[in-house]
């Protein structure tokens, strides 16, 4: 099972006819969206083709160091994005983030290519890198949910916060119902997508690896352990991101600090 | 003396609000801070608990400088009723529950009663509740912990004056506590033992 069909050049061009259908819906409902629509897809193409050179080269190479180096770019990214959508403080909020990413990727990697797949050569382009672009793309949506709800939760409801803090006496149980919120809010969909995973949804790694010649009982064995690796990996994320992120968040009276880029110090 | 301070200053955007207030508390007294809006009642008592720092002076609780070094050990001696009572929160029970002492709930139903509602209250949704009613059990909550300082903010806002007069007798009757409150109600403002005008 290893003959794919491939997809030629006018091919590939006749599937961007399909983006009619949004563009006239855009168009009809005048959605300010439509500019959005061309940048959002030239972007796509730009990346992807660059990234298909890169990982042509990058395979052909298989060097443990520029595949590690790769892993860290898309961690660096990953974080970026995150401080980025969250409105949050760069020279703040950027380090921890990466090192809650770069953690939890050595903790998923080492755990499932090392102790499930048991590859001989753990660097392996075509499973280290994959999987854990898998894990690091998939968190940068859940990471920013729940970033978001932990951070406007501690800046709407500061007067909760401190009513804990002094009547309990403890930070930690302080902003436990902050996390409780942002772990809720991240990873909900994520349980919701997992509980309908085959049934009103084809997973789209699955659907590549059997359009990529693989059987699908193996396909779906691969899909089950990165689902699990997605869940394990989001969920480490943003739980680092969050305890990481709170040594800059609070000062020695454990007083919220300024978070976002457009607060004022108070 | 179990709250002292010594020349605090306090500056908001580079304006003085008030400036060299010393004031010392002793344990069991009944203090209120009385003065119009803005003239930082709300921020001194924030400052007690660590929240706002004088531009200059110094605070003592229980004896401790108030510093970061023993913030965390002066916050245990005391609970604090907020001004804005409408805490993004269920019912009384789950207040309860993020002050760590859940096993209080009789306890804070006693005091419940005590300021003219039904122990069930606590387990009723806050979105059902009048403001006076979501007050008092947030001073129930709050006096239920037991805490040796009882810090009040405006905790008369949404009361009627017999409700008034209700938790002046409970808060009255309490032994050993020290109450420090912000007020602008003149009923409660008579009840207490000292009066600091800012």
């Amino acid at each position: 099972m290893n003959d794919m069909a491939d997809i030629g050049l006018s091919d590939l061009l006749l599937g961007f006819v399909i983006l009619v259908v949004p563009l006239f819906v855009f168009l009809y409902y005048r959605i300010r969206l439509v500019k959005d629509i061309f940048i959002s897809t030239s972007r796509m193409i730009i990346q992807l083709a660059l990234v298909a050179v890169y990982l042509e080269w990058i395979f052909e190479m298989n060097n443990p160091w520029i595949n590690s180096l790769w892993v860290f770019a898309m961690v660096l990214v990953g974080a970026g994005t995150t401080v980025y959508r969250v409105q949050l403080r760069w020279r703040v909020f950027f380090i921890p983030l990466v090192l809650a990413g770069l953690l939890s990727m050595v903790i998923i990697d080492g755990f499932f290519i090392g102790l499930v797949i048991r590859l001989d050569y753990f660097f392996d382009a075509r499973y280290f890198i994959p999987i854990s672009g898998m894990v690091l793309g998939n968190s940068i949506n859940h990471n920013i949910v729940g970033l978001s709800a932990y951070f406007d939760g501690l800046s709407k409801h500061r007067e909760l916060y401190y009513f804990i803090l002094t009547n309990n006496g403890s930070r930690k149980k302080a902003i436990r119902p902050y996390i409780q919120e942002a772990l809720t809010k991240g990873l909900n969909p994520l349980l919701a997508t997992m509980s309908v995973m085959g049934l009103i949804s084809l997973p789209g790694m699955m659907t590549g690896q059997i359009l990529g010649g693989a059987s699908p009982a193996t396909a779906i064995k691969y899909q089950i352990m990165i689902m699990l690796a997605i869940f394990a990996g989001c969920t480490m994320i943003l739980i680092m991101s969050i305890l990481y992120s709170n040594f800059f968040v609070f000062d020695q009276y454990d007083n919220i600090r300024p978070i976002k880029a457009n607060d004022r110090n108070r | 003396m179990i709250i002292e301070t010594e020349n605090i200053s306090l500056l908001f955007n580079g304006i003085s609000v008030f400036k060299n207030l010393s004031f010392r508390i002793g344990a069991g007294e009944n203090v209120c801070f009385s003065g119009p809006s803005g003239t930082g009642k709300s921020t001194l008592l924030r400052m007690l608990q660590g929240y706002v720092l004088p531009a200059s002076g110094t605070i003592r609780i229980a004896g401790k400088e108030l510093d970061a070094f023993n913030i965390r050990q002066i916050r245990q001696m005391m609970a604090y009723v907020p001004q804005n009572i409408h805490l993004p929160v269920g019912n009384g029970k789950e207040l309860l529950k993020l002050t760590g002492r859940e096993n209080n709930a009789m306890l804070t139903g006693e005091f419940i009663e005590k300021l003219g509602m039904t122990a069930g209250m606590l387990y009723r949704d806050f979105d059902e509740m009048s403001g006076g009613q979501k007050q008092r059990i947030v001073i129930a909550v709050c006096l239920s912990l037991q805490k040796e300082i009882i810090l009040l903010d405006e905790p008369t806002s949404s009361l009627d004056d017999e409700s008034t007069d209700r938790m002046i007798d409970v808060l009255e009757n309490l032994e050993g506590k020290t109450l420090v409150s912000a007020s602008h109600n003149h009923r409660w403002i008579r009840s207490a033992g000292k009066v600091i005008s800012l």
